[in-house]
């Protein structure tokens, strides 16, 4: 083929007149929910409490490194390690093959197949692995499985519909050909498709990984054991002192499964140079592949997972008693009328914590990212201590956060919200920090070079190409953010898992089935307006 | 091993140091490796191995858990040897947790609230109530509010209707449904505080809310309140408000599967260990009880019918 190219005209610059509309949107659904958590209107602060407060911001200065507890938190982080690799693992394997089941390239022009598929993975993906946890621990009782299952399912299901997406999105040239001169679907699938797609699947197994380690966490929180487990009954005394020393160990499993996860992610998206013409496997990748592989099968010895468990008659037995109480789902006036309220107060403190989050973030990622080769020290030392301050952001679970912010906030929505905000922020801002580190540096050396002022330089140079990610990004978690609510609402602070909670401790299970079903639309309602919404800030 | 293979597309192939095929076939046999030889290995997180003779006991998470803990290290060793069987202690962080596991057979016996009991024992046919405390049949609740509220201690609980009001945990039964029984009988409704009833979680976490003002009263456990007082932990913003009249509350609940798999003489060898302890016993000590005394399910019908009432039992 010898046709030369015609000189492309630059794609005039237009304004997406769909993004207008998605952000003034965006800032009435953000005033509604504000007024709606009664930030607007009325007392909301509560100064009385702040030597409460204080209370527990001392413990992070004088955490408790005794022996004993910190023999315990060591054996308690290995729970934990072993729970977050096997349920990666799992939730790997069920993505696998659940892609499989809701590609496109599957099912091809047949599109009330694929959406029926599609639609069935919002059950598993709607409820929040704490959700998950608390309805296995009344299948499974005490036993490690409920830590793994509770993980695996939920993020299986965000996996099959992540990697289904990625073999979708790959060129299909490859795959054509290879069609085209006979071989058979899956032979093209596997070799037309998968080695494009696999540089980007093992990325996000890998960051499914980092997840998976506040996850284990948050299952402790709920009884399936670990650090959050040690965290929860130090929590319950209100012991600071030990509270914070659980909060340093988190803080540091996810450090290391941060760091670990961004470099293997770093690698495959810029790989190392081979020399020209020889095709070698990247030594770094087999190593970190072969040490997650090593590390889930530790992970099942140590945790002495037993497959009979799963199938086993008592499993059968009690998933029997659990539906048998659940079905029919409770569908009394007076619950839809508490489910649809509480429904929407999730909405309001999701969008707040959103918010908070997003303005957060934007405000530190200028300073969390790591600086480039010519930063002085004072810019240094700024950057590691707000990544450290992140760090712990997201290292304290949730209802903690919600406790400790009910001390200086009166009682109601908003509390909830902002302690959801706060460990959103801890995410958002490390992920925002990151956006900016990826950019493109020259624009901005450029404007510096010319003299440019600092702020200037960030705002003309920097900020315009890092708005579409980071909107993505608040847009993703904002989808996390009404999953996580209900850990909020577990301790009372607000939104559905209030009710979910209250229904599960009186046995209600026909009514505790409506609330799941509320939760299960609610998250597919958000999903899919902020499906809509990213596509446009793309 | 073969030779250099035949590239697929472009130059020549360096054979790479690990082919993709040992590669897979080598990480498969080492997770089947794994995964079957966890038989016969203990799991650090249910460490009951379900034996014969094993009995396992566990506690509603109420109080200081540290406490706890270590109450139940003296309670298993003290347990084991009187009744002559491997006893494992089980912490449990969930109160809805405990009388699951309690219902699937995890738990033997557990050592319940008033509520968790009648619930644990309405979802596992066949459990007993073996034991409580001398204490337990007669079992109080403190109202507590902050000073800034201005209210001096009295028996009228009306006062509190008008204020931001936390109750602990949902189905604690001296942090939540017989307090919330006598707010009723007293003609507060329960549910009713300006912006609804706070559910902090705990005990220690109703006084430290209520001490921040942001929940101007509360109520908890008296047994916890007298004891954080003695500690001298309680923050001098926070006053008792009232007491509640007495009830029956904590108890000791033996579940079928132990006494089918242990003998039929279980619940009398259990309540003759508790029973026969010395007043001097470190167990009785860290229950904070003079002595355990035989109690049955007939000390729990009020509890049955209240909780019925404010549809806690259903």
């Amino acid at each position: 083929m010898t046709v030369l190219e015609r000189p492309r005209a630059v794609a005039p610059l237009v304004r997406d007149r769909r993004r207008w509309a998605w952000g003034l949107g965006a800032v009435a659904l953000v005033l509604w929910s504000l007024a709606g958590t009664g930030a607007l209107t009325g007392d909301v602060l509560n100064p009385a409490g702040l030597s409460q407060a204080g209370r527990f911001a001392a413990g992070a200065v004088h955490p408790d490194l005794s022996g004993d507890l910190l023999a315990v938190l060591g054996g308690a982080a290995l729970v934990t390690v072993a729970y977050a690799a096997l349920g990666a693992g799992l939730a790997v394997v069920l993505g696998a093959l659940g892609a499989v089941a809701v590609a496109r390239t599957t099912w091809g022009r047949r599109r009330l197949g694929w959406t029926l598929t599609r639609g069935a993975l919002a059950v598993p993906r709607g409820l929040h692995e704490a959700v998950w946890g608390l309805l296995l621990v009344n299948v499974l009782g005490l036993d490690p499985w409920v830590g793994v299952l509770a993980i695996g399912i939920p993020y299986g299901a965000v996996t099959a519909k992540v990697f289904a997406d990625l073999v979708d999105e790959v060129p299909r040239g490859g795959h054509d050909a290879l069609r085209a001169a006979g071989a058979s679907r899956s032979a093209a699938v596997l070799y037309g498709l998968l080695p494009p797609a696999a540089g980007g699947l093992l990325a996000y197994a890998f960051y499914r990984l980092e997840c998976a380690v506040r996850s284990a966490v948050v299952l402790g929180l709920i009884g399936a054991g670990g650090l959050g487990n040690q965290l929860s009954l130090s929590f319950q005394s209100l012991r600071w002192p030990q509270v914070w020393t659980a909060v340093y160990a988190i803080a540091l499993l996810c450090l290391l499964a941060d760091v670990g996860g961004r470099a293997v992610r770093r690698r495959l998206a810029a790989p190392a140079q081979a020399p020209a013409g020889v095709l070698r496997r990247d030594r770094v990748l087999v190593g970190a592949v072969a040490g997650v592989l090593v590390l889930v099968g530790w992970s099942a010895w140590y945790l002495a997972l037993d497959v009979r468990t799963l199938v086993g008659a008592r499993a059968r037995e009690q998933v029997g008693h659990v539906l048998a109480a659940a079905w029919p789902p409770a569908v009394d006036g007076e619950l839809l009328r508490r489910v649809v309220a509480l429904s929407v107060e999730t909405l309001q403190m999701s969008v707040v914590a959103i918010a908070v989050a997003l303005t957060g973030a934007v405000a530190l990622s200028g300073v969390a990212a790591h600086p480039g080769p010519g930063a002085g020290p004072g810019r240094r030392v700024a950057g590691v201590a707000v990544r450290a301050v992140l760090l712990v952001l997201r290292a304290v679970p949730p209802p903690v956060w919600a406790l400790v912010v009910l001390f200086v906030f009166l009682p109601g929505v908003l509390p909830g919200a902002l302690a959801l905000g706060l460990y959103t922020l801890g995410v958002l801002g490390r992920l925002t920090a990151e956006v900016v580190e990826e950019l493109d540096p020259r624009p901005r050396a450029a404007l510096d070079a010319l003299g440019a002022r600092p702020v200037g330089a960030w705002l003309v140079g920097t900020a315009p190409r890092a708005v579409g990610p980071t909107l993505a990004f608040a847009l993703y978690r904002w989808e996390v953010a009404v999953r996580d609510s209900v850990l909020v609402g577990l301790l009372g602070a607000g939104g559905i898992g209030v009710l979910l909670s209250a229904e599960t401790a009186s046995f209600d299970w026909p009514a505790v089935a409506t609330v799941l079903v509320a939760m299960v639309l609610l998250t597919l309602a958000v999903d899919l307006v902020s499906a809509r919404a990213r596509s446009a800030v793309r | 091993m073969r030779g250099p293979r035949v590239a697929r597309s472009g130059g020549p192939v360096l054979a790479p140091p690990l082919t993709r095929r040992s590669f897979l076939g080598a990480s498969g046999v080492a997770l089947a490796a794994a995964l079957t030889a966890c038989g016969g290995r203990e799991s650090p997180v249910s460490g009951s191995s379900s034996g014969r003779d094993t009995l396992t006991i566990s506690a509603i998470p109420d109080q200081d858990p540290e406490v706890l803990a270590r109450l139940y290290g003296a309670v298993a060793d003290s347990a084991s040897a009187a009744l002559d069987l491997d006893v494992v202690y089980e912490p449990v962080t969930d109160y809805a947790a405990a009388v699951s596991l309690f219902r699937t057979g995890d738990l033997d016996l557990v050592w319940f609230g008033g509520l968790t009991g009648v619930q644990a024992r309405l979802q596992t046919p066949g459990a007993v109530p073996v034991a409580q405390r001398d204490i337990d049949a007669d079992f109080h609740s403190v109202f507590v509010v902050n000073t800034a509220t201005g209210l001096a201690p009295a028996e009228d609980l009306g006062a509190l209707a008008g204020l931001r009001f936390t109750y602990g945990s949902e189905t604690s039964t001296s942090g939540r449904l017989m307090p919330a029984w006598f707010l009723q009988q007293a003609g507060v409704d329960p549910q009713g505080f300006p912006g609804g009833p706070g559910f902090s979680g705990s005990h220690d976490a109703t006084l430290a809310l209520v001490a921040s003002g942001s929940y101007q009263a509360g109520v908890l456990n008296e047994q916890v309140w007298t004891s954080r007082q003695a500690e001298g932990t309680v923050d001098p913003a926070v006053v008792r408000y009232a007491r509640t009249p007495g009830y029956h509350d904590y108890h000791w609940l033996l579940g079928p599967d132990a006494v089918q798999r242990l003998g039929e003489d279980l619940p009398d060898r259990v309540l003759a260990w508790l029973t026969g302890l010395p007043a001097d016993d470190e167990v009785l000590e860290l229950f904070g009880a003079g002595s355990f005394i035989p109690t049955g399910a007939s000390a729990y019908d009020q509890i049955e019918e209240i909780g019925r009432d404010l549809g806690l039992v259903s």
